[in-house]
């Protein structure tokens, strides 16, 4: 992040095109040279096509790196952090996942912020009694 | 009435008494006629693209941007359980207010405003499912049944309704 501006990693799963702060990324990687146990993919951004792309996240405290699969990863972009949005309280309240920081309007159109550890975490360790949020179909 | 053009607020109204006429905005929701108190009602806007949004509920089917705005949009027929409202390229919503929350409610069609003296509303069915479930009270105006949502419980109840992330499974 530079003044006032924040940088975003853009990438694609699926369809859909999502945004990410560079911050949480360690590096981009293919599929193939990451160790299966630590690919991450059926999240609730939905299906992927391709699966060639992975971005690396970091673990909290040391644990071990993840890799979410993806379709695409399409650059960074500068965006000013006044077109950086929260999402709507009354969409904040009812989705089942914490992984949607805010959104970006990219085009005239609001595309997802992703908070990539939450996402991940939301993946491998679903609250107690509740399986992992449903997959969104494209 | 036709339905309204603009994307001007309706015509707010006072407190309603059993010797006054209220106004109620009127739309089209899966071959029924409903209503909920106009005040509530900011505005009517032309639905933009939506962005779906992750482990959304059935009844919230995205958000989309107006004047810069993020705006939630709301199907009552999925949240009621009679199945999802079409979204089509024509398809308008009503900006609705119900404190704390603020959304875009979709329908398959707009009437507008309809004025409704009071001394005519009749209670609702007895029934307690569906939409039945959030009526407040039935009219009659020339062209038909106007069954009266009460649009802030039906808000309040979606949300509660909902799993939010890191709450308890239902």
């Amino acid at each position: 992040m530079t003044g006032q501006f924040s940088e975003l990693l853009m990438f694609q799963v699926g369809a859909r095109v999502f945004a990410s702060t560079v911050r949480d990324v360690v590096r981009i990687g293919n599929v193939a040279d990451a160790p299966p146990g630590a690919l991450v993919e059926g999240t609730s951004l939905g299906a992927t096509f391709a699966r060639e792309r992975g971005i690396v996240v970091a673990a909290p405290e040391g644990g071990t790196e993840s890799t979410l699969v993806v379709d695409q990863v399409l650059g960074v972009r500068s965006v000013p952090e006044a077109e950086i949005q929260s999402l709507p309280a009354f969409a904040a309240a009812v989705i089942r996942s914490g992984a949607v920081s805010g959104l970006v309007l990219l085009d005239e159109a609001p595309t997802l912020i992703v908070d990539l550890p939450t996402l991940i975490r939301e993946r491998l360790e679903p609250a107690p009694g509740r399986s992992p949020p449903p997959v969104a179909t494209a | 009435m036709s339905p309204p053009r603009s994307t001007s607020a309706p015509r707010p109204t006072g407190s309603i008494r059993a010797d006054q006429e209220a106004w109620f905005f009127c739309l089209r929701i899966l071959g029924g006629r409903y209503a909920f108190e106009a005040p509530l009602v900011t505005e009517v806007v032309r639905l933009g693209p939506l962005t779906r949004l992750p482990a959304a509920p059935s009844f919230l089917p995205g958000v989309f941007t107006h004047r810069g705005e993020v705006l939630a949009v709301l199907d009552i027929g999925q949240l009621v359980g009679q199945g999802p409202i079409a979204i089509r390229a024509s398809t308008r919503a009503a900006v609705v207010h119900c404190a704390p929350w603020k959304v875009a409610v979709i329908s398959d069609g707009l009437e507008g405003l309809v004025v409704i003296p009071h001394r005519q509303l009749e209670p609702p069915p007895a029934e307690s499912s569906g939409m039945a479930e959030f009526l407040s009270g039935v009219a009659r105006d020339a062209q038909g049944t106007i069954a009266v949502l009460d649009l802030p419980r039906l808000v309040e109840a979606a949300r509660s309704r909902a799993v939010p992330a890191g709450g308890a499974g239902e």
